[in-house]
């Protein structure tokens, strides 16, 4: 009778030396399935910017990699040629499931819906960004998802 | 979510250790199998303290290291709970003190976490720390002592508090050289000249500690100094180096070091001297083999057989009562800590911690492999401890202190990691310290399930005769079901009562100390409860208890009125008495002078062997005596009166059976060659069997002795005879020759004949009943060492009488 009920006791016992590890394991696992997320590429939502300069003409490109730049220098994603606006102007990128819009501590500075940018900010659509004196205007795609393709 | 998580798993180790304490309680109620027990409660005291202890320690680490690893401290609070209570379960006096020890290694624990969390003092003070290292271990060759009284003299201290300095040495050694390697190495290309300062350290260390022969601590000095070395300059030849360092100083301590050849001997073959050298690791092993899957449960074990079981030797007693269900989880535990150790080395933020890190994860882990493998006999023994498991304090305190390194080096948040030039060293730790854990799991399976029925079944497991102490022994009864022996006594202290001594040689005895002998040897199956019960049943009590069911009785063909009176016959003379019923080969009488009283076998035992009047020796069975006339009754069967030609008497003693081992549920005397006749020498029982086929119309009866078993579930079982009887004679040829050797008015025939042996004559009485006789046919012989007729004449004549009497 003793002997069955400490019996059950031992069995108990492997148990709730099992149960630590196994909660150990399954927390470790958990970390690593979310590392391992964040670590996957995620699809991007397509940024659509309609670039307007002074002279009034309107181009509109849509962009599916995580990062683009904005700058006078020819390896700039959007070329602003003009003379307002510095060689690395300023940064587009996505992170956190957002679209941020970066200055790059450029000679004139980067406006916000008019509003001076000092710090990463989220960009919504219908947003202005005014680079020197050329407006872009933000369209955030959320309909149309393109899978992220490999940047060469 | 650190905190979240460290709390819940302090929580399930809580739980482990909880029901670990209530078992331990009911265990002696579970040895006895009764609830009028004295239940173990000393140790909650222990749990209690290692409550409060968990609690303060995660305290601590929740309020001033956020960010450490939530794996590593319950994993070692875990290791120190359940090493504590298997301390305490040993001996509950080193139990406490490792209690106390915990609460001294929590509170260093506090102090370093709370003053000393930044790492970089280790950094600028390591000769300091060192040389005070080597200092203390110093001091120990001349204020050495041992707190066990005897033995290497590897402690400093007074008054009940002993540290072992090689313990923080090891540590200080680890702390040194990876603060040495982690400022010089990246600076010079030439690395080899930069190593002479930590070759000069780790000399001096190893030389100190080979002075005080403390070999295992010189070895792991071997393996940290290379794993280290290896971590920080990623050169495989450091490896290589090491390996035939290793062999070289092995095989000389082979050759001029007596303990190491001791070790390395008992390591490659134990089994040639489990009493002596390898006595330890032996029974090492057969505390794991008892083990089996999931243990005997704590406190149902008797892991307190191995030699210093709460220190070297305690993964052995941890197997036993937890079984590989228990080690396999420690395993896991060990490999917990190792794994987090390595990933908080990879994320460190510096070349200092990322090697200290490596470093103390390399020391923990090749410590606890090294002691676990030894205990297994993976490895050779080391006496090492097992990292906050084994009893020990200064180990119990070094460990923490190791423990503490690790958790503040881990203590960091979404910091990058200096980059690693080479990550191959660090792999192949992790994968070092991970095969050895797989290796050792497949050894212990080895042991504990494979080899496991096989180990316990040897006579050096004391296991056996310590369950005759738990459990009921089956009794011996005559054939009248009197009792002959029995286990008298409660649970916890039974004791075998034999309740008639003078028939000591033939029913032998069952000792803790001097084993088993007779009847109670040959029989031992059926008297333990292991034979004859349903196999169910003994599976079961041996989960629930560790021991076999009670035993059964086992009614033996002897009749105690008879022996008495056979006994009283012999009196003083040396020689034995066989009586049998011809037909069935039953016997009824098997007396042997002198004899011994196996009650007493407790003061008389250590001299019986020695005796040189052999009361040991059961004379009808396994003494052996030449024939001389004693065959001449068998002659006319022949139809000879005189002795036969050499090539028909061959012929006749093998019908007799004098050529062929009676076949019988007790130790008997191997029978002679095939071509001895003149010199043949036969043991009284041969000769009784012979005798009985004149009586029995020519066949040769197969002994019995152990009648029937008293089976729970069908009754009495008959044991049947091993052999079938055989026709050797004619039926008329028999009674002829029965009757040419009958006195008239005798209703049996007997003969007395004589041998002169070169050592001393002997007197043989043979006789039997008629063939006519209407009652049970038997047969007697006496044999007699000496020549004494009359004796002989005398007590076979009023044997047989007694026995035909109606």
């Amino acid at each position: 009778m003793i002997g069955a009920l400490v019996l059950a006791l031992r069995i108990l016992l492997v148990l709730a030396l099992y149960a630590f590890l196994g909660w150990a394991i399954w927390t470790i696992a958990r970390d690593l399935k979310r590392a391992g997320l964040q670590a996957k590429p995620r699809d991007i939502p397509v940024i659509r910017l309609e670039v307007r300069t002074r002279s009034g003409q309107a181009v509109s490109r849509a962009f599916t990699q995580p990062e683009v730049t904005l700058g006078r220098d020819p390896v700039c994603d959007i070329l602003l040629d003009e003379e307002t606006v510095s060689a690395r102007h300023a940064k587009l990128s996505y992170h956190h499931n957002q679209w941020w819009l970066e200055d790059l501590s450029s000679t004139n500075g980067t406006n916000l819906n008019d509003a001076r940018l000092n710090t990463a900010t989220v960009l919504t659509s219908g947003d202005e960004i005014r680079c020197g004196n050329t407006h872009l205007i933000v369209s955030l795609g959320s309909d149309i998802i393109v899978p992220i393709t490999r940047k060469l | 979510m650190n905190d979240q998580r460290e709390s819940r798993l302090i929580a399930l180790a809580a739980v482990f250790l909880f029901l670990y304490s209530a078992i331990l309680t009911l265990a002696p109620a579970v040895r006895e199998q009764s609830l009028n027990v004295a239940f173990r409660l000393s140790h909650w005291l222990g749990f209690a303290a290692w409550l409060l202890l968990a609690f303060l320690a995660y305290r601590v680490t929740s309020r001033l290291l956020p960010d450490r690893d939530p794996y590593l401290l319950p994993s070692a609070l875990f290791l120190s709970g359940w090493g504590m209570l298997t301390v305490w379960r040993l001996d509950s006096g080193f139990g406490l003190r490792q209690a106390l020890w915990l609460g001294v290694s929590v509170m260093a624990f506090a102090f370093i976490a709370f003053f000393l969390n930044d790492l970089n003092f280790l950094r600028r003070y390591k000769y300091i720390l060192l040389s005070a290292g080597l200092a203390l271990t110093t001091l120990t060759l001349f204020l050495g002592i041992n707190p066990a009284g005897a033995g290497p003299r590897l402690w400093l201290g007074c008054c009940g508090v002993y540290l072992q300095p090689s313990e923080p040495l090891k540590l200080l050694l680890v702390v040194y050289l990876t603060a040495y390697l982690a400022d010089r190495l990246p600076a010079s290309p030439n690395f080899f000249p930069l190593l002479w300062p930590t070759i000069f350290a780790t000399g001096i260390g190893i030389s100190l500690l080979l002075v005080q022969r403390d070999l295992g601590t010189a070895s792991i000095f071997i393996m940290l100094y290379t794993a280290i070395l290896y971590l920080a300059t990623g050169r495989g030849r450091v490896l290589l180096a090491a390996t035939i360092g290793l062999i070289v100083a092995g095989l000389t301590g082979y050759f001029f070091i007596d303990v190491v050849r001791t070790r390395l001997d008992v390591w490659i073959n134990p089994w040639s001297d489990p009493a002596g050298r390898a006595y330890q690791i032996v029974q090492s092993l057969l505390a794991v083999a008892n083990g089996g899957t999931i243990g005997r449960g704590p406190g149902l074990g008797s892991p307190s057989l191995v030699p210093v079981a709460h220190s070297d030797f305690i993964f052995s007693a941890m197997a036993e009562e937890t079984g590989l269900a228990g080690t396999f989880g420690l395993f896991a535990i060990f490999g917990l800590i190792f794994a987090r150790g390595l990933i908080a080395s990879l994320r460190a933020k510096d070349r200092f911690r990322r090697l200290l890190a490596a470093g103390l994860t390399a020391y923990l882990g090749l410590q606890a492999l090294l002691i676990i493998g030894g205990n297994l006999r993976l490895f050779p023994l080391t006496g090492e401890t097992l990292p906050f498991v084994a009893y020990g304090g200064s180990s119990l305190l070094t460990a923490f202190v190791a423990l503490t390194l690790l958790l503040i080096i881990s203590n960091q948040t979404d910091v990058e990691p200096v980059p690693l030039p080479s990550p191959r060293p660090y792999f192949f730790l992790a994968a070092a310290l991970g095969l050895g854990l797989v290796a050792a799991s497949l050894t212990n399976t080895w042991w504990s399930v494979i080899r496991s029925s096989d180990l316990l079944a040897r006579t050096d497991n004391a296991r056996r005769s310590i369950a005759d102490r738990y459990v009921k022994r089956g009794s011996l009864l005559d054939r009248n079901n009197q009792p002959i022996d029995a286990t008298e006594g409660s649970s916890g202290s039974y004791k075998r009562v034999y309740f008639y001594p003078e028939l000591a040689s033939v029913i032998g005895y069952t000792h803790p100390i001097f084993g088993q002998a007779g009847l109670e040897a040959s029989l031992d199956d059926y008297l333990r409860g292991l034979q004859g019960n349903p196999s169910s049943l003994i599976w079961w009590d041996h989960l629930l208890y560790g021991t076999p069911p009670p035993g059964l009785d086992v009614r033996l063909s002897l009749d105690l009125e008879l022996q008495r009176r056979a006994d009283q016959l012999l009196g003083d003379s040396t020689g034995a008495i066989v009586l049998l019923n011809a037909h069935t080969g039953e016997i009824l009488v098997m007396a042997s002078h002198p004899n011994y009283d196996p009650n007493k076998l407790d003061k008389i035992g250590a001299s019986l062997a020695k005796d040189s009047t052999a009361p040991l020796v059961n004379r009808a069975a396994q003494g052996t005596y030449p024939v001389g006339t004693a065959a001449v009754p068998f002659y006319s069967t022949l139809g000879e009166v005189n002795a036969p030609p050499a090539q028909q008497l061959q012929t006749l003693f093998e019908k007799l059976g004098f050529y062929t081992t009676p076949q019988l549920s007790l130790p008997v005397a191997g029978a002679a060659p095939k071509n001895e006749t003149a010199n043949l020498q036969v043991s009284p029982l041969q000769m009784a069997l012979a005798a009985a086929s004149l009586s029995n119309s020519g066949v040769r009866p197969a002994p019995r002795i152990a009648l029937a078993v008293d089976t729970p579930q069908q009754g009495w079982v008959i044991l049947p005879a091993q052999t079938p009887p055989v026709q050797i004679f004619p039926a008329d040829a028999a009674a002829k020759a029965a009757l040419q050797n009958t006195l008239q008015n005798k209703i049996y025939w007997e003969w007395t004949g004589s041998a002169n042996s070169p050592k001393m004559p002997v007197t043989w009485y043979l006789a039997g009943t008629l063939p006519n006789w209407q009652g049970t046919p038997l047969a007697v012989v006496v044999l007699i060492e000496g020549n004494y007729p009359s004796i002989a004449q005398y007590a076979g004549q009023e044997l047989i009488q007694a026995a035909t009497k109606p």
